[in-house]
């Protein structure tokens, strides 16, 4: 069946069939539009279409972050990936301080190439300590998360650092193109047979080692995949605050699991994708730029935030909950 | 057969941890000067009391085949509250029971939650947490005052003694309290249940274990023994911090791995995991003390972490679970 629709042109899809695809993302794009619209009655220069470029770039490395998260969440039995952050900011600090500072490299095509090679490496580090090593992920990424950690403060203690106006329009004019980029991977991927095996081992790992599916392989791709995202995740992040920076990286893990989780990817497994990690991440963005229009303290909105989650969660598993018993 | 095996792993895994501190302590002390003195010894084992009793919930919902990242979040709730209503001259005793009765509730909540609709308890947690220090911000406007009772700092100090020996009253107490754990886990119907549902939720139901009261019981507990460990925090700092909690989110899945306990649930206890603490604090110290800059303690503490847990923590292969 699977086959079947995935062999329709995109356009020759039925609406509803391209809703029922992602109806876990539903209840995060129905959260995503109301509050679109709340910040456009806030602030009406927010949608004219000049500010786009800024808009998006300000919610970009956020958005990138969780898509870097999804994929080895897919893949299921208790695959995660936490140093995804950290990464990032690693990788900030790499480009600005040793390559362009020190190594006083500014071609966009050397510093491009170096966060996504430094992206997958570590990815595959991960992926290796999780599929080959065989650690239990959340430790195994944990264990990378403070050597990541642990490697930016010591290459760079402060703040410091400015970059050339090329990353700086990754936040600005330019913000489109990151993720389009990665939307495109995305779909690349979603053509391969590699796609259709993460999400079945993210739903039952054993049936499909015993149908002959390389388990491990597939899932230390998905690290990959997600350290690769991360590396441009971090592209983005540097263009936003234009510096390197070696304490924001971090901050961003948990927060991308969240919004991959508000987005509708299970968290068992399976179950989620590129458009759900994105819809949960726009939704956080909104919402945080809205609740800061309002100029309430960060009080306020680390409490709205942290309702907001746990009240969108439930209802996502409650409406999923009701879809299952409509379908049996 | 393979319940002998399994038995088997875990004890290995808990003797394996065990070791560790032993010979963590052997080369601190060959390393470093004073590492073995009285006064060094003592503020290890508090500081390794203080993680352990952080680690105890973690270990129980973790046996259950679930997580809870809400533990640092109810830590500092814990730690401000307390300090906050000591400061309005209430009775510390009355202060002690609010503040569990709270987190208990906040526990169970997690626990009810993510059990009746199969939320996945990180994301549960995670979201509680949050709220959970966004509230106690809001109440404190970001500045809790109040500070902790004589008694209290007397209960946690380095320097304390009980009758000739030469710790705090809280290491006997913190001994008693994981007795009664280990006891509970391994000789009671909730123990017996804990690991049955941990080690298969589906069949569990069966045995007529209701999975949602094991759940919001287990997750209460879990956010009572990090609202002791707030508590106690308060008194080992004097005053009340909000963030006091935050080191001890990862450290206390760190210490329940490494003491041998599984993610997946149902294979582990308290006693890996109490060593799994003391290893943290152990190589914590021997790397502060060999000179190292806190970076740089950090980055060695992970590749440390991959390292110890790759030598006896390795997950089974997929194709042994068919």
């Amino acid at each position: 069946m699977s086959e079947n629709r995935r062999s329709l042109p995109p356009y020759r899809r039925l609406p509803a069939a391209y809703l029922r695809e992602h109806r876990e993302a539903g209840l995060a794009m129905a959260l995503v539009c109301a509050l679109l619209v709340v910040n456009a009655i806030l602030n009406p220069a927010w949608i004219a279409p000049g500010a786009w470029g800024t808009v998006i770039g300000l919610g970009g490395p956020l958005m990138a972050a969780s898509i870097a998260s999804m994929p080895s969440i897919l893949g299921g039995r208790g695959g995660i990936d936490v140093s995804i952050g950290p990464l990032m900011g690693f990788i900030n600090v790499v480009i600005v301080k040793t390559l362009m500072i020190d190594l006083g490299v500014s071609s966009p095509w050397i510093i491009v190439f170096a966060a996504l090679l430094i992206g997958a490496s570590v990815g595959a580090v991960n992926g290796a300590l999780a599929t080959v090593v065989r650690i239990q992920p959340i430790i195994a990424t944990l264990g990378t998360y403070l050597v990541l950690n642990g490697a930016t403060l010591t290459l760079l203690p402060e703040p410091a650092g400015s970059v050339p106006t090329w990353i700086k329009s990754l936040s600005g004019a330019l913000s489109i193109v990151p993720l389009i980029a990665m939307a495109a991977l995305w779909l690349a991927i979603k053509r391969l047979i590699a796609y259709d095996w993460l999400m079945a081992i993210g739903s039952d790992d054993r049936a499909c080692f015993t149908a002959g599916v390389p388990v491990s392989l597939i899932r230390f791709f998905s690290y990959v995949l997600g350290g690769l995202f991360a590396g441009i995740a971090a592209l983005m992040l540097t263009g936003l605050i234009g510096s390197a920076d070696p304490t924001i990286g971090p901050t961003f893990t948990l927060v991308a699991i969240s919004a991959v989780a508000l987005g509708g990817v299970s968290l068992a497994g399976g179950r989620g994708g590129f458009v759900a990690a994105i819809v949960g991440a726009a939704a956080i963005f909104l919402l945080q730029s809205a609740l800061t229009y309002f100029n309430v303290s960060s009080f306020v909105l680390r409490t709205a935030y942290g309702a907001i989650l746990v009240v969108s969660v439930s209802l996502n598993a409650m409406t999923n909950r009701a879809a299952g018993k409509g379908l049996t | 057969l393979t319940g002998v095996f399994q038995l088997g792993l875990t004890a290995k895994r808990t003797l394996g941890a065990i070791a560790l501190v032993v010979g963590l302590h052997i080369v601190g002390s060959f390393l470093i000067e004073g590492y073995s003195s009285a006064f060094s010894i003592r503020s290890m084992l508090v500081l390794a009391t203080f993680a352990a009793v952080a680690s105890v919930g973690q270990t129980l919902v973790v046996l259950l085949g679930g997580i809870d990242l809400s533990i640092p979040f109810v830590i500092g709730f814990a730690n401000v509250v307390a300090a906050q209503l000591t400061g309005y001259h209430m009775n510390f005793a009355i202060v002690c029971l609010i503040v569990a009765a709270l987190a208990c509730g906040i526990g169970a909540f997690n626990g009810a939650l993510s059990s009746s609709l199969s939320i996945h308890p990180l994301i549960v947690t995670l979201g509680v947490g949050t709220t959970v220090q966004g509230a106690v911000l809001l109440w404190t406007e970001g500045l809790p005052s109040g500070s902790a009772p004589p008694a209290l700092t007397e209960f946690v100090s380095i320097g304390g003694s009980v009758g000739p020996l030469p710790v705090p009253w809280l290491i006997p107490a913190f001994f008693i309290l994981a007795t009664v754990v280990v006891v509970v886990l391994a000789r009671t119907p909730f123990g017996r249940r804990l690991y049955a549902l941990g080690s298969n939720p589906t069949a569990a139901p069966f045995a007529l274990i209701g999975a949602r009261s094991m759940w919001t019981i287990t997750y209460a507990l879990s956010a009572l023994f990090a609202a002791i460990a707030g508590i106690l925090l308060l008194g080992f700092t004097g005053s009340a911090y909000g963030d006091v909690g935050q080191p001890y989110l990862f450290q206390t899945v760190a210490a329940v791995v490494i003491g041998g306990t599984t993610l997946v649930g149902g294979r582990g206890g308290l006693i890996g995991t109490i060593a799994g603490a003391a290893v943290l604090i152990e190589i914590n110290t021997l790397l502060i003390g060999l000179g190292l800059a806190p970076s740089a303690v950090e980055a060695t503490l992970g590749m440390v972490i991959i390292l110890l847990v790759s030598l006896y923590g390795r997950e089974p292969h997929v194709r042994t679970s068919i």
